[in-house]
């Protein structure tokens, strides 16, 4: 994160001396992720998509056998196969932050990723605006703050594994436009940010929904994920040798899923609840790193999505070896049947090595164990066994 | 070759090999935390870590912190962030690069050498950084040594 803006600010110096303005001062940043990995083995997946109302047949097959696959990031369905490949995670940023003075800022990131053909896009766009020394407000798009780490999710360097399990992190929306307010204060020696933040995210044709309309036999042209009314707050607190946040949000749910001719199938719009507690901790030689969450719609099933993360990692000077054990279960409250829906746990082990002051190289093995019932129709991951390498770094 | 040792030669070489891959990271030179000479804040090693983490952006007398780091890859940063932050340089740069890349803070910034974060706390009342000890010189004023 060394300011690159020498060259820039020649440039802005000139222009300085030709306009007369005060030149913003404009930092360059940015971190990325060189990763490739494969799944090891087959899998047969009990009747996805089979017709239990049917008997078995060609054209319904109660099992097929496939190559596995591991969603690595389900917002960008970046997904590994028996193939190896560096597209589902590789990733580049250039973080660029203009200082316009009076306490003003904006932000850019542009983002190219290997689920898009590194065709690079703005995927955060924000003012700053620091109202005081201890409040801060911030306008524009974001990441929304569900998950402990789903702020900096992408920013590989920022933590020990190759990514936050993606069991958990599996939201078809993860961004929205909005307002933030953080507020900073200190209890003795623990640093508290309260932040309360509200927007809005219209995800038209959004890349998820879409591969699940698919998977299930679909044909939609597209399918539009509408979140509004994102509203909620996080309480981050920490210490010495602790870092924990807490969170709460709320908002509403659409889905338009267009079909070929251009109709718009029904769907009951509802509210969802995200509810999370998660942080980390500094003890001696070890780090423990967990987030617990709830998911509650207040749909005619009474879904709930709780899920957990538990990990250790072990620091021995630049070696970091970890393990992670994280789970996710989905139920049905007001259903008779509340338990046999999605459910599946993965496993993942692997070291970081910090080789370089702004570099790591990882390796991880992450072993997906899919636990719903054949029966429940929700049994569409299958297992996985797979290996990542890659290096993530900043700059 | 082995025949030529007994266990206990043995061990002692092993003993002696590993001690010297322990004691490889402590043969350090003395950190010394220094800021401008007109600031009379007196700062633990508590309060120097809040501050170079962005946790505590004021000394205690109002002024605004300014914290400057070593070049990455400098002696005296990895020193700093060993014996007073307690973790590696790596460490301290994730830690930093969650907040820089959700605009939640701005990393210190980094100056070249010695003589440069001399002459920069120096001129400005609120700088706070770090050096060799033996570089230090009567234009700032040590409040700690590591």
């Amino acid at each position: 994160m060394k300011n690159l803006n020498k060259s820039l600010l020649a440039l802005l110096v000139s222009s300085v001396l030709i306009s007369g303005y005060t030149a913003a001062d404009v930092k360059i940043s940015g971190f990325g992720s060189v990763v490739a990995g494969r799944t090891l083995d087959d899998v047969t997946l009990d009747n996805v998509g089979f017709d239990w109302s049917q008997s078995p047949s060609a054209s319904n097959p109660p099992s097929v056998t496939r190559e596995q696959i591991l969603t690595a990031d389900f917002y960008d369905v970046g997904q590994y196969s028996n193939d190896f490949s560096f597209k589902p995670e590789t990733v580049f940023a250039l973080q660029v932050v203009a200082d316009m003075g009076d306490n003003l800022k904006v932000t850019g990131q542009l983002v190219a990723k290997g689920t898009d053909d590194f065709s690079p896009e703005f995927d955060w766009y924000y003012l700053t605006y620091q109202a005081t020394d201890e409040l801060t407000l911030m306008a524009g798009r974001r990441n929304i703050p569900m998950y402990y780490f789903s702020e900096f999710s992408e920013v590989g360097y920022a933590y020990p594994w190759m990514r936050p399990p993606s069991n958990l992190y599996w939201w078809q929306v993860t961004q929205f436009n909005g307002l933030h307010a953080m507020y900073d204060f200190s209890l003795g020696d623990y640093s508290n940010t309260i932040s309360v933040f509200y927007g809005n995210e219209y995800s038209n044709d959004n890349k998820e929904m879409k591969y699940y309309d698919e998977l299930y036999g679909g044909s939609a042209k597209s399918v539009n994920e509408l979140w509004t009314d994102i509203m909620g707050f996080n309480w981050n607190l920490s210490g010495d040798f602790f870092d924990v946040r807490f969170v709460y949000f709320q908002n509403d749910r659409d889905r338009e899923t267009i079909a070929q001719d251009g109709s718009i199938a029904d769907f009951t719009p509802f509210s969802q609840a995200f509810l999370g507690f998660g942080g980390t901790l500094d003890l001696a030689m070890f780090t423990f790193l967990f987030d617990w969450n709830l998911v509650t719609y207040d749909d005619a099933h009474g879904t709930e999505f709780p899920t957990y993360l538990i990990s250790a990692v072990y620091n021995l000077d630049e070696f970091h070896p970890f393990i992670s054990y994280s789970k996710a279960d989905h139920k049905r409250e007001k259903r008779a049947n509340t338990e046999d829906y999605e459910e599946h746990y993965m496993l993942s082990y692997g070291i970081r090595y910090d080789f370089h002051p702004s570099a790591s190289f990882k390796i991880q093995y992450d072993k997906f164990v899919d636990e719903a019932v054949p029966e429940s129709g929700w049994r569409y991951h299958g297992d996985s066994d797979t290996v990542t390498v890659g290096v993530d770094f900043i700059f | 070759m082995f025949k030529h040792y007994n266990k206990k030669q043995l061990s002692i070489i092993f003993t002696s090999l590993l001690v010297g891959m322990l004691s490889t990271h402590s043969v350090s030179a003395e950190i010394a935390v220094i800021v401008n000479s007109a600031n009379g804040s007196a700062l633990d090693k508590n309060s120097i870590e809040r501050i170079f983490m962005g946790k505590m952006k004021k000394f205690p007398n109002g002024q605004v912190a300014l914290p400057m780091n070593a070049a990455k890859g400098m002696n005296s940063r990895d020193e700093f962030n060993k014996s007073v932050i307690g973790r590696s340089s790596s460490q301290v740069n994730a830690y930093w690069s969650k907040l820089v890349f959700t605009g939640k803070g701005s990393m210190p910034n980094e100056l070249s050498s010695d003589a440069e974060i001399i002459a920069t706390i120096s001129s400005n009342q609120g700088a706070i950084g770090y050096i060799d000890s033996g570089s230090v010189t009567d234009a700032v004023k040590v409040i700690a040594k590591f």
